[in-house]
C-alpha cells in the first residue's frame, strides 16, 4: 500500500522528470535524421546484403527495402537516429492504406511504422500488401 | 534462528538522498554537451529514459516489500549470526558485488533474467540518462534470488540491502561518454570505460563487463574487454527498438517471450525460449550473442604462425 509520502516523493520525481525534459529540449536536444538511399544501401550493407528496391517516406522518417536475398529491410527514424530490422515479408503485416503504407512487427519493441508514399506504390509493395511474397 | 540483529546505526534512504546528486550531474552533463559537443542527448531519448526510471520507482514502491520481505523470511534461516561488524561489512561489500557480477551476467545469457534487464540497454544514446532507464518488472522476474545466497550464509538483510543501494549510486555515474580512460583505477574499479563496452553492441564488446562496483569480477571470470580507441562503442541492442514508449520498452521482451512460449513444440522448447540465451530458437535462425560473436571472430584475420601452405 503506497502511504501519503510515497505519493509525493513520487509527484515530486515526476515534476524533475518534467523538468529534465523541458530542459534538454530548451538546450537544443531535438535533433532529427531523415532517411534518405545511401542510410538504406549502408544499413542494409551492415547486414551484409544489397538492396534490390525501395520505398522512402516522402518525410524520410522511414523506408522498407526489398533486399536481394528476399528479405525486407525496414528503417524507422528515431529521432536523431535509426533503428532497423531485416525480416522474412511472412513475418511482417504490410497493408496499403488510404493515406500509404503500413508496417507491423508481432514484436510490441517495434511500434508499427506509417510510411507516407509520394505516389502509387510500386508493384512489389502491392504484391506484399497482398499477401504475396518478394 | 532470531530475528536478523538490526544495524547499531540509521541507515538513510540512500538511493533517495543520491537523487538531487543524479539530477544536477544530468543537469552539468547536458549544458557541457551543449557547450562542447562532446557526448550526445536527445530529448525524446532522455524522455523515454527518465520515463523508465520514474516507472522504476512505482514498481519498487508496489512490488520491492516483496523482495525484501524474502530477505527477512530467509534470514531466520540464515547458517551464521555475522552481525554488523567492519570485517563483517568489507566481507559484504565484496560478496554483494559478486552477487551482483553473476546476477548481471545471467541477465545478459537468459532471456527470462534479459527480460527485465534489456530495458537498461535499449537506449542508441549513451549518457547520464541511461543510468536511470531501469526496469519494471525486476521484482516480478525474481532478480532478487541472486541476492538470496548472503541473507542465507548470515549477512543482515540490511546490510545486503545497503551495499545493494550504494552499487546502484556507484553505477550512475558510470553512464557518460565525457568522461576518457581512467589510468590504473581501471584496474580494479568499473568505470566508464569499461562500461561503455558493457553497452556496446560491436561484436567485439558483445558479453563483457558485467560489473558493479569492481570490475576485478570480469577479470577473475574472463569477460573483461577494454575499450578499444579503434573501435567508438554503437549502442544499444542487437534488435534496436523502433519505439520511445516506456510501456512498449518496459514490456517488449516479456510478450516476446509469451508469443514463442504459445507456439512451442516440446517442453524443450518452452524451456529454451524461457530460460535460452535471448535470440534462441529451435532451429539456430535467430542471432545470439554467441553467434555474432562467432561470426565475428570467424573473419578476423588468423595470425601468422610462421607455418606456409
Amino acid at each position: 500500500m503506497m502511504t501519503e509520502t510515497d505519493w509525493i516523493v513520487l509527484a515530486g520525481s515526476a515534476a524533475v522528470v518534467l523538468f529534465m525534459i523541458g530542459v534538454a529540449a530548451l538546450l537544443g536536444f531535438r535533433q532529427t535524421t531523415r532517411l534518405d538511399e545511401a542510410d538504406l544501401a549502408r544499413l542494409a550493407a551492415g547486414e551484409g546484403a544489397r538492396i534490390d528496391a525501395a520505398i522512402i517516406d516522402t518525410e524520410g522518417k522511414g523506408a522498407v527495402a526489398r533486399l536481394a536475398d528476399g528479405n525486407l529491410l525496414i528503417a524507422r527514424v528515431m529521432a536523431d537516429g535509426v533503428s532497423a530490422r531485416v525480416a522474412p515479408a511472412g513475418a511482417l503485416g504490410l497493408s496499403l492504406e488510404r493515406d500509404g503504407l503500413r508496417v507491423s512487427f508481432a514484436d510490441l519493441g517495434f511500434a508499427p511504422l506509417k510510411l507516407k508514399l509520394a505516389g502509387d506504390a510500386p508493384d512489389w509493395v502491392r504484391r506484399l500488401a497482398d499477401g504475396g511474397q518478394t | 534462528m532470531s530475528a536478523p540483529i538490526p544495524p547499531p546505526f540509521e541507515i538513510p534512504d540512500i538511493v533517495t538522498y543520491a537523487v538531487p546528486g543524479f539530477v544536477l550531474l544530468i543537469l552539468i552533463e547536458m549544458v557541457y554537451v551543449r557547450v562542447t559537443h562532446k557526448g550526445h542527448y536527445q530529448a525524446l531519448d532522455s524522455a523515454a529514459s527518465l520515463s523508465m526510471g520514474l516507472g522504476n520507482q512505482v514498481a519498487g514502491l508496489l512490488f520491492g516489500g516483496f523482495a525484501i520481505g524474502v530477505f527477512f523470511w530467509l534470514s531466520q534461516f540464515r547458517l551464521f549470526d555475522l552481525g554488523w561488524t567492519w570485517p563483517v561489512m568489507v566481507a559484504c561489500f565484496f560478496a554483494e558485488d559478486l552477487a551482483y557480477y553473476w546476477f548481471h551476467r545471467i541477465a545478459h545469457e537468459r532471456r527470462w533474467f534479459w527480460a527485465s534487464h534489456v530495458i537498461h540497454h535499449t537506449s542508441q544514446h549513451y549518457n547520464l540518462t541511461t543510468a536511470l532507464r531501469q526496469t519494471w518488472t525486476g521484482v516480478l522476474g525474481l532478480n532478487f534470488i541472486f541476492w538470496l545466497p548472503l541473507v542465507y550464509i548470515g549477512f543482515p538483510p540490511t546490510m545486503v540491502l545497503m551495499f545493494q543501494a550504494i552499487s546502484l549510486v556507484y553505477q550512475f555515474w558510470i553512464h557518460t561518454e565525457l568522461i576518457d580512460r581512467m589510468g590504473p583505477i581501471e584496474w580494479v574499479m568499473n568505470t566508464p570505460s569499461h562500461h561503455r563496452v558493457h553497452h556496446a553492441i560491436n561484436a567485439k564488446y558483445l558479453d563483457a563487463n558485467y560489473a558493479g562496483v569492481l570490475i576485478i569480477w570480469d577479470r577473475l571470470f574472463g569477460t573483461f574487454v577494454p575499450e578499444d580507441a579503434n573501435e567508438k562503442p554503437r549502442y544499444g541492442v542487437i534488435s534496436q527498438l523502433g519505439t520511445f514508449n516506456p510501456f512498449r520498452v518496459a514490456f517488449h521482451e516479456w510478450a516476446g517471450i509469451f508469443r514463442d512460449v504459445r507456439v512451442a513444440n516440446s517442453f524443450g522448447e518452452v524451456l529454451g525460449y524461457m530460460f535460452g540465451p535471448p535470440g534462441w530458437s529451435p532451429d539456430g535462425s535467430r542471432k545470439t550473442s554467441a553467434s555474432i560473436k562467432a561470426a565475428w571472430r570467424a573473419q578476423l584475420p588468423r595470425p601468422f604462425t610462421g607455418e606456409v601452405s
